[in-house]
């Protein structure tokens, strides 16, 4: 997907030329520095939606932690027939945090950030790549402001918030089948709108 | 009904709920065995997963903190510096063996074991103490506990400075874990760690270095641990030789 395109990387070293399918093939051999270069190319987008996911700054650097120990040790799982590194990289940071969340025994999961850290941390634009995960970043939000606002909420509520279909029908007091169906409608209509961003960037 | 319909009814649904993590463990599983052969539901999925991947970039950006990265790579340069020291140059692994990644061959796999890998791995723990005394070579023979392997056998053959633990017929721990060689030194209840972490070969035949002098030391035991190793142990011992 175009969207998902890699920026060139800053820094002239030889790993930074490399694309991230061929480190993951020196971080399968037990290449630290290859793993280091895909740390550096991923973990903002990790720690950023750990961060979303549970609100604190130290279950998101835990997450991070052991979603990125788990890519240094199991390399080899890494397909690239099935897709990106990053999209990768992001769907076990996406199924560490749901974990986390869901062994939480904090009832009200919903995000909110506990410590006022956004300006602290916020990433300035330094490099090409950045710029580029900014207009991606507009490109996703726009595609999701696009979405009637009961499937955005379900999306909302399960990616973001770590809750299944049977707690969102119960939160929401609506059918299971209901829920499942505006989860599925709203991805839909999203892909198709980022398919038509992908045709004429905005 | 039609079969088509059925299917609707039965999953169409869920592989939105499925790419949003949302579905509870049961039915995640049912969902991802279906999966498995059925063509419509994994176009789907491939259809939508175009979204939900990139669900991600919508959130604010932060940098992750500079310490994070630290605590990282730490843990990464130690577990890379031990795989260097214990496997010397990647290309002499049989490809399957580099296929499932250097963790994947230092854990024992049935298949890993099949390609013919002796995974056997000796790093740090160098003592430049010179010995006195102690008879080189003598050989301890060592008890392995029975629900590990009725016929598996283990001895110690001790040396002035490096000792060997000798296993045959040893079986492979569990998935995920290696067999790790513990101290036990004269007057000191804890199991002194030492880095000799190892699997045995197929057929359960390998041998471990015990870095170091035993002198003082009571017993060298083994127990079976996590990848990567313990500080204290996690299990029983599967192996206890008595060094007196």
């Amino acid at each position: 997907m175009a969207l998902l395109r890699k920026a060139p990387r800053d820094g002239g070293d030889a790993l930074g030329a490399l694309a991230d399918e061929d480190l993951m093939q020196l971080v399968r051999g037990g290449d630290a520095r290859a793993f280091e270069a895909v740390y550096e190319r991923h973990s903002g987008v990790a720690f950023s939606l750990a961060y979303r996911m549970c609100g604190s700054r130290n279950a998101a650097e835990d997450i991070v932690q052991e979603a990125f120990l788990s890519i240094w040790r199991s390399g080899a799982r890494y397909d690239r027939a099935r897709g990106s590194v990053r999209t990768w990289v992001l769907g076990i940071v996406h199924h560490r945090a749901i974990d986390a969340l869901r062994r939480s025994t904090v009832h009200d999961r919903r995000r909110a950030s506990d410590e006022g850290i956004e300006e602290r941390f916020e990433s300035g634009e330094r490099t090409d790549a950045e710029v580029a995960r900014r207009e991606e970043a507009r490109t996703v939000r726009g595609a999701m402001e696009t979405l009637p606002p009961e499937q955005s909420q379900v999306i909302e509520l399960a990616y973001f918030g770590g809750f299944t279909h049977t707690e969102i029908a119960e939160m929401l007091q609506t059918p299971i089948g209901t829920i499942k169906g505006r989860m599925r409608l709203g991805l839909e209509k999203m892909r198709n709108q980022l398919r038509m961003a992908e045709v004429s960037p905005s | 009904m039609s079969p088509a319909d059925r299917h609707q009814d039965e999953w169409a649904d869920a592989v939105g709920a499925y790419l949003l993590e949302a579905l509870p463990e049961d039915e995640r599983a049912a969902f991802e065995a279906h999966l498995e052969g059925c063509t419509t539901c994994q176009e789907d999925v491939a259809m939508l997963r175009v979204a939900s991947d990139a669900l991600p970039a919508s959130v604010q950006q932060l940098a992750p903190p500079p310490e994070l990265k630290g605590r990282i790579m730490a843990v990464v340069r130690a577990e890379a510096d031990l795989l260097a020291a214990a496997s010397g140059p990647r290309a002499d692994l049989p490809e399957r063996a580099r296929d499932r990644g250097w963790l994947g061959w230092l854990t024992a796999r049935p298949g890993l074991a099949a390609a013919g890998v002796a995974l056997l791995l000796l790093v740090g723990g160098v003592s430049g103490a010179v010995m006195s005394g102690g008879e080189d070579g003598r050989v301890v023979t060592a008890s392995v506990a029975r629900e590990v392997a009725e016929n598996a056998t283990a001895k110690l053959v001790i040396h002035k400075t490096d000792s060997k633990l000798e296993v045959t017929r040893m079986p492979p721990p569990q998935q995920g874990r290696v067999y790790q060689v513990w101290l036990k030194r004269a007057g000191v209840k804890e199991y002194e760690p030492t880095s000799a972490l190892f699997v045995p070969r197929a057929g359960g035949d390998g041998s471990v270095s015990v870095p170091g002098s035993l002198k003082g030391v009571e017993q060298v035991l083994v127990t079976s641990e996590p990848a990567g190793g313990s500080s204290t142990p996690t299990r029983d011992p599967v192996i206890t030789a008595d060094t007196a």
